[in-house]
């Protein structure tokens, strides 16, 4: 899913560096502290990290509880502000927002726009098999047939993994989905989120297939920061650490993402802790 | 960011990508081609035969695929198809090439049906008074159709038929849905991997407009050297 933001978000990022006039300001969370607010730029329509809930009609989200913390942590009021995939980091490059909690993904060609925060969430793509093929790791797709949606970073990040295998892609990943449930190749890549959801509407025929456990091609989800912001940063930061140390992000984990939510992810494979990638 | 860098299609990955999809196209045209063209004869002489069991199969098959969408057919022939399959075939078939084969099958029945009806009006367009006069030197049904009637019927149809192939070279790009590798689908892959879509998409248009208009230029060629007899 945050594949193709991604791509857009770059384009965007590069057209956004040329118009930005560099001009000096005073500190951010100073100004934040001031006025009493925080300003947070959400997608708003990305379940789980932000979205509306259908019944209350209020802004939630994973992303909009960590922003929450983060605005309880300086003492003001969190205000969200709503935004397209491609406006994100010129809206934060122009003021407009303070932060950006909208499932960013932190890569080395952004880090020269903006800054990032501790890294909140980590995905990729995985690969589902068919289970009568025997595969169980990455390298025994080596010249085998791997089916996979056209158009993602999925395939550049299956042939980064398995350079020497076959790869057959479709228009959508519901169609590459049926080719490897028809047994029309041995393997199928897909984001983590959505193979898993995939894999949930198997039903009993689940047993036929299995999950390989590594990722391949594993983004880094972080908040986003105006670039050379020092004491916003550390204060953000801070809030993720004391997060994950109280165990409060592993709970937030499991209220968004974790079993019997609607991605069902079973187990938190990351920790909150660093801002490398 | 140059705005179209021209280096990319001359050498290099995305070259050898774009120039394996260009000759899957040209494959994909020939196989379907060679098939095709039979098949069309077939369904013409079936639909002006005399056994009216023949001709109701023929018009069958003529509006069966006729009225369907060629996109449709290749959805079906692939995913809808192999499944119905016994299971060594569907197995033979999955270990070989699915995605070319099921697109040479479903290009080749569309292509077919059509180039019968070109076939027919050909056929339609000799004179009746040409077959009577082959029954009566003493040829056989078969052999005024082989000696007398086709030959003539097929050079009236040729203009027509180079256009339906024309058609067809075109169509092979609709295999890219079917996960098939020819122009459309390695143009994409490349735009994919190095965003640059003006390149590999102006290449493909380049890459259809040359084998088109070759296939046109043919058809004139021929239209010249064998006009119709009349």
């Amino acid at each position: 899913m945050a594949t193709r933001r991604t791509l857009l978000a770059c384009a965007i990022a590069l057209s956004a560096q040329l118009a930005l006039a560099g001009g000096a300001h005073a500190d951010q969370l100073a100004d934040i502290r001031k006025k009493g607010e925080i300003v947070f730029g959400v997608l708003g329509t990305d379940e789980p990290n932000s979205f509306i809930d259908p019944k209350t009609r209020e802004l939630v989200g994973y992303e909009v509880d960590l922003a929450k913390a983060v605005a309880k942590k300086i003492g003001v009021k969190p205000v969200f502000r709503q935004m397209s995939v491609a406006a994100r980091i010129p809206e934060l490059q122009q003021g407009h927002v303070d932060v950006l909690a909208a499932t960013l993904t932190h890569n080395k060609e952004r880090e020269s726009q903006v800054d990032f925060a501790l890294t909140h969430f980590v995905t990729g793509s995985k690969v589902m098999v068919r289970a009568a093929g025997g595969v169980t790791a990455l390298p025994q797709l080596a010249g085998k047939k791997v089916v996979t949606v056209r158009g993602g970073t999925q395939e550049t990040n299956i042939r980064a993994a398995v350079p020497t295998a076959t790869i057959v892609t479709f228009e959508n990943t519901q169609q590459a989905f049926q080719a490897l449930q028809q047994g029309k190749g041995i393997a199928y890549v897909n984001d983590e989120s959505s193979l898993l959801a995939d894999y949930g509407k198997l039903g009993p025929g689940a047993k036929n297939f299995t999950i390989l456990p590594n990722s391949i091609g594993v983004e880094s989800i972080a908040l986003g920061l105006r670039k050379g912001e020092k004491s916003l940063k550390a204060v953000v930061d801070a809030t993720l650490r004391e997060l994950e140390t109280s165990g409060a992000a592993n709970a937030l984990f499991n209220k968004w993402y974790g079993p019997g939510t609607r991605p069902n992810m079973t187990k938190r494979t990351f920790s909150i802790h660093t801002d490398k990638i | 960011m140059t705005f179209f860098d021209a280096s990319l299609l001359r050498s290099g990955e995305y070259h050898d990508w774009l120039v394996q999809g260009f000759t899957t196209s040209l494959q994909l045209l020939a196989a379907s081609f060679v098939i095709a063209l039979p098949l069309g004869v077939a369904i013409a002489l079936m639909r002006t035969s005399h056994g009216r069991a023949l001709r109701g199969l023929g018009a069958t098959l003529v509006e069966g695929i006729r009225n369907v969408p060629l996109l449709a057919h290749l959805l079906f022939w692939y995913f809808a198809f192999p499944e119905l399959l016994p299971e060594p075939v569907k197995l033979a078939l999955y270990d070989s090439n699915p995605e070319f084969i099921c697109a040479v099958i479903a290009l080749s029945l569309y292509a077919g049906v059509h180039m019968a009806e070109d076939i027919r009006s050909g056929i339609r367009a000799v004179p009746g008074a040409q077959m009577e006069a082959a029954r009566s030197l003493g040829l056989g049904r078969l052999a005024s159709l082989r000696l007398v009637l086709l030959p003539q019927a097929i050079r009236i149809a040729v203009p027509p038929l180079l256009s339906q192939t024309v058609n067809l070279w075109k169509d092979t790009s609709v295999a890219t849905v079917i996960g098939a590798a020819e122009m459309m689908y390695q143009a994409a892959r490349v735009e994919t991997a190095t965003f640059r879509s003006v390149e590999a998409f102006t290449f493909a248009t380049l890459a259809y407009l040359t084998v088109s208009l070759a296939i046109s230029l043919a058809a004139q060629l021929y239209a010249r050297r064998f006009p119709v007899r009349t």
